[in-house]
């Protein structure tokens, strides 16, 4: 049943993404001032909003977690927030590939970019610390806390547009702005790839999961086998 | 298609997929090494099961 | 009532061995003097450069003393299983907590103390020209910082690699406090008021200060008992 639902996942997404790209390269056609590069937008900001929802998601199951003390909340996590991390990096090298043509440059320390490399290693570091911890409780209770607390790093990544003046471009997606900041039909591609990343996503996490469930069983095992 | 910054677009969706794939390879892998560790360790734990019936 | 006086008892215990056996504030003291000096062999500023990153250096000094304060914070209470006798005594959690946080915050507080007029002294700088704000912004900063320690040197207290864990996962965390307080510093060590565009960043410190206390008071009890 879970191998059936993982495959009709992983070909809607895929049959998505690809229907996406043909349409990106073969029928929108070019911003006026940036040209061909201004693309990149589709897969940019699409994976932001994924890798968010990723660690929406972690930070709500981590919480469950904590409230209910069942491993399956702790594994969503752990899956979430992996994926995510891949988003998040996705987004960061994309963004810089695009700065290099727009502002010149790779990097630049304004707030919204340095918040989204902070989001990114705090994160890391999450994954981190759940190599460092043996014990499966104790590992699941520390974790689930550290990704309450990094959370807040995500809300400032998303908030920094607003608080700051930033190189970064301000909010341009209609439900930020009420509208009139970018073409509807290029918001509504930016959507249909955002769905198709989200589906990825969603494959990816259940994959990860399958995979902490057989870590797990792997670690029980191991200590039945040392009893023995 | 506009010529101008064709090249670095193409880079920025190379790149975007490329870490994709080389996640999911990475996630491949480790099924794989999942799937190994789980046999290895069954097969530890029916050895020594049978070993001490013996 | 009862309860601030457990978190002042706590405090007073931490203090007290602290400051009979002074292990961890001698190194944190003595750290913090070295990289000041080591910098200015590296750098070799002139006074005005010196003005331009005083609050980034500061406060990396800072930090990194902090860290080595932090490190001990829960980790002596290993010894002799005197954390288990802590949990287990009629404290509840976030008073252990605040207490220990309180007491690595005036051990903080008493480095920066010590190392601001050495750098003051070092560098030739008058750095006292706004005493108050500057004070609200060191202790807002330091309270912060502890909070994120403490609470983090909790949650490492049992890892076999807590050295490397507590630096690893603090820092980045406490970016919003120290890039605030790098900012304000720099300004008001310059004798600078804070213009109405950086109280951005005084927000953003309040905010994280009571963002964290609230999170890290709210949580502390699932780390220490489970």
């Amino acid at each position: 049943m879970r191998t059936k639902i993982l495959a009709v996942l992983c070909l809607a997404s895929g049959l998505w993404l690809a229907r996406n790209l043909y349409v990106i390269f073969l029928t929108m056609g070019d911003e006026a001032a940036q040209g061909a590069i201004y693309r990149i937008i589709y897969f940019h900001v699409p994976s932001w909003i994924t890798c968010f929802t990723a660690f929406f998601v972690a930070g709500v199951s981590s919480v469950l977690y904590l409230v209910r003390k069942n491993s399956r909340f702790d594994t969503l996590a752990v899956a979430t927030v992996e994926a995510g991390v891949v988003f998040t990096i996705v987004g960061l090298v994309t963004g810089s590939i695009w700065g290099r043509i727009i502002w010149g440059i790779w990097w630049t320390w304004d707030p919204r970019l340095t918040w989204a490399l902070i989001t990114c290693v705090i994160y890391s570091g999450y994954l981190m610390l759940r190599h460092a911890i043996d014990d499966p409780t104790a590992r699941a209770k520390n974790s689930a806390v550290l990704c309450i607390f990094s959370f807040t790093s995500v809300i400032i990544t998303y908030k920094a547009i607003d608080w700051w003046r930033t190189q970064h471009p301000g909010p341009v997606l209609s439900f930020r702005t009420g509208g009139g900041n970018i073409d509807p039909a290029m918001e509504h591609m930016l959507f249909q790839n955002l769905g198709a990343l989200l589906l990825l996503c969603a494959a990816i996490v259940v994959v990860r999961m399958r995979q902490e469930d057989m870590q797990r069983e792997v670690e029980a095992l191991r200590r039945y086998a040392h009893a023995l | 298609m506009d010529s101008r910054n064709f090249t670095y677009m193409f880079y920025g969706f190379a790149a975007a997929w490329l870490i994709l794939a080389l996640y999911v390879l990475s996630l491949a892998a480790r099924e794989r090494r999942l799937r190994r560790e789980l046999d290895s360790v069954k097969r530890m734990i029916e050895d020594r099961e049978t070993r001490k019936q013996v | 009532m009862l309860y601030f006086r457990q978190v002042w008892t706590v405090a007073g215990k931490d203090l007290r061995s602290e400051l009979r056996t002074k292990e961890s504030l001698n190194a944190a003291i003595s750290f913090a003097i070295v990289i000041l000096v080591l910098f200015s062999f590296a750098m070799d500023p002139t006074a005005d450069q010196i003005r331009e990153i005083s609050g980034g250096l500061l406060w990396l000094v800072f930090a990194f003393a902090g860290a080595l304060i932090l490190n001990r914070s829960f980790a002596r209470e290993l010894g002799n299983d005197c954390l288990d006798a802590l949990v287990s005594s009629p404290l509840t959690g976030s008073a252990l907590f605040l207490g220990k946080a309180l007491g690595n915050f005036i051990l903080l507080t008493i480095v920066e103390l010590v190392s601001l007029p050495i750098f003051g002294v070092l560098y030739n700088i008058e750095w006292a020209r706004r005493p108050r704000a500057l004070a609200a912004i060191l202790l807002l900063t330091t309270w912060g910082v502890t909070v994120i320690g403490t609470m983090f040197s909790a949650l490492t207290v049992n890892l076999r690699l807590r050295e490397l864990m507590l630096p690893t996962l603090i820092y980045p965390m406490m970016i919003p406090a120290l890039m605030s307080a790098m900012r304000l510093t720099t300004l008001l060590i310059a004798g600078e008021p804070i213009p109405a565009d950086d109280e951005i960043w005084v927000r953003l410190l309040i905010g994280f200060d009571i963002i964290f206390t609230a999170l890290a008071v709210g949580l502390v009890e699932v780390v220490l008992v489970g």
